[in-house]
């Protein structure tokens, strides 16, 4: 036995873990459109409700829904919350500055889409109720990044960020069952 | 064994592929409803929903909750997750029942174990001090146990290759398995070692899929059912993590289980055995003292196909199916289902139709 002059109380254990999967059709269709710059859901038939991005099924209903079912929505909607964060540093951490991390619930969506940048105005200004547009990359840059058959689907290969639209702001009755 | 009769009235899986482009929902969503359908049941008379996946393999916190979603959780329902083999939902979901205020549940257990590869993620199940850091992946451990186990004089490579023959004989009348076709021992036992002493066939495949089956209490199942299974008993039993504290040829948690599930010396007609790795179907043979009377693995079993964390609720659903769809020529059935690595946790359930 080694003779160590200390105890070992800390050792140092890394994981990294890889993951490559196939998107489902859904999802590579939603991709495609983000691409070419349109945002598609899927609307149930029997509860009318919109999913951006679509599930392949409404949750609700449980019945399956296909390419039938795809409808697009609008590019812009409204922030129905939203955090400021002060980024710590910790491993893989990016960010340096306080950025926003908002739910925007875009025109003929029934759910919002979560954890959204919001640009162009200071952190301090952002207000639920805002009306917002998505900021879209140039074409040549966008991309399916970000999207998963895990989780709830994201817009972030083809959008940096909402920015306000300058319209007036939205009464919250119009948003609040969309507030966490 | 006393207390509420509980049967298996439906069930439904998807075939095993080696990668599917369905999410785990979709899949899940696919294994329910065929099995909600199978039973003629209406969801939402449906008293409990349990089910059993791996965030790990999914690779995503609270990846379960979505998978939640194929189940219908409008109007909301009482459910409950295991971080296990959907077999274990199951059992959660046979106590629930025993409260005696609700008369059905769902069950299901599902993963996708081609998103990653089981090298890397199964040493993260280890203990993070001795095991985990120098990557003992499953392959490795089982190989370990084929050792054991040929030292020990138990069997031999040819007994391991006439497993798996068999095992993808009887795969060829699974429409759900992924591997099936005639094997010749010779030519297997002349091919090189994935890690010695075990070859390419006395692997499971990499599987996804899911599956899903619908518990209902005695007079419940009776209205829904020709032919229910009933569960005449069911138990769980674990062993050390560390491997070098067992005696990895024998499986003494099996033979617990089984017997206090209610196994005697009569011995089933059936038995679906998660033997993930030839050896292993060899050293439960023994444990649950089966002889040549009990029919094993006639769906091919996890060598023919292994969707992690649905693998031990498909050994259950294929007794109850060899049961029912037997025509009448067997009576009663043993399923096992397991945990860790090398049989660490086993779970055994009895299965009867009357």
């Amino acid at each position: 036995m080694t003779d160590l002059a200390e105890p070992v109380i800390v050792m140092e254990h890394l994981v990294s873990l890889t993951y490559d999967e196939d998107l489902p059709a859904n999802l590579v269709r939603f991709g495609e459109a983000l691409i070419d710059g349109r945002i598609v859901g899927q609307r149930c038939p029997v509860c009318h409700r919109v999913y951006v991005p679509g599930r392949g099924y409404c949750p609700l209903d449980v019945i399956p829904l296909d390419v039938e079912h795809e409808v697009e929505v609008a590019d812009r909607g409204v922030v129905t919350g939203f955090t400021i964060v002060a980024p710590v540093r910790y491993y893989g951490q990016t960010k340096t500055e306080p950025f926003i991390y908002a739910s925007v619930l875009l025109d003929g969506a029934s759910g919002t889409l979560g954890g959204q940048d919001i640009s162009g105005i200071p952190p301090d200004q952002v207000r639920m109720g805002m009306r917002v547009a998505a900021v879209w990359k140039p074409v040549e840059e966008r991309s399916m990044e970000g999207l998963s058959a895990r989780g709830w689907g994201s817009v972030a290969g083809a959008v940096t960020s909402f920015t306000p639209t300058g319209e007036p702001d939205v009464a919250r009755e119009h948003y609040q069952e969309h507030i966490i | 064994m006393a207390g509420i009769e509980v049967a298996i009235v439906g069930w439904a899986q998807t075939p095993a592929v080696r990668r599917s482009v369905r999410s785990e929902p979709q899949l899940c969503f696919d294994a329910i409803q065929g099995a909600i359908e199978d039973a003629g049941i209406d969801r939402r008379e449906i008293g409990f929903t349990c089910s059993g996946s791996c965030d790990y393999l999914t690779g995503g916190p609270f990846a379960f909750v979505s998978n939640l979603e194929a189940a219908g959780a409008w109007p909301p329902i009482s459910e409950s997750h295991v971080e296990m083999d959907g077999a274990w939902a199951l059992y959660e979901a046979w106590v629930r029942l025993q409260h005696g205020d609700i008369d059905s549940a769902l069950v299901f257990g599902s993963g996708k174990s081609s998103a990653t590869s089981p090298a890397e993620l199964y040493p993260q199940q280890l203990d993070p001090y001795y095991l985990a850091p120098i990557g003992l992946d499953p392959v490795s451990m089982a190989a370990l146990q084929a050792r054991a186990v040929l030292d020990a004089g138990r069997a031999t490579e040819r007994d391991l290759a006439e497993v798996a023959v068999r095992s993808h004989q009887n795969a060829m009348n699974n429409p759900n398995a992924q591997l099936r076709g005639e094997l010749d021992v010779e030519k297997l036992l002349a091919e090189d070692y994935v890690c010695a002493p075990l070859r390419r066939h006395d692997l499971p495949p990499i599987s996804d899929g899911a599956a899903a089956l619908v518990l209902a209490t005695e007079s419940k199942a009776r209205q829904l059912s020709q032919h229910p299974a009933f569960i005449r008993g069911i138990d769980h039993r674990v062993e050390p993590h560390q491997l070098g504290m067992r005696d990895l040829t024998r499986s003494s948690s099996t033979t617990l289980a089984a017997r206090q599930a209610g196994l005697g010396s009569g011995k089933p007609d059936v038995a679906e055995l998660s033997a993930t790795f030839s050896p292993q179907e060899l050293i439960l043979r023994d444990a649950l003292g089966l002889g040549d009377d009990t029919v094993v693995n006639p769906s091919g079993g996890p060598l023919a196909a292994n969707p992690v964390m649905a693998t031990g609720l498909i050994r259950i659903i294929e007794a109850a199916r060899a049961l029912t769809e037997g025509n009448g020529r067997h009576r009663t059935a043993l399923a096992h289902a397991t945990g860790g690595q090398c049989l660490q946790h086993n779970l055994v359930c009895l299965l009867e139709v009357q």
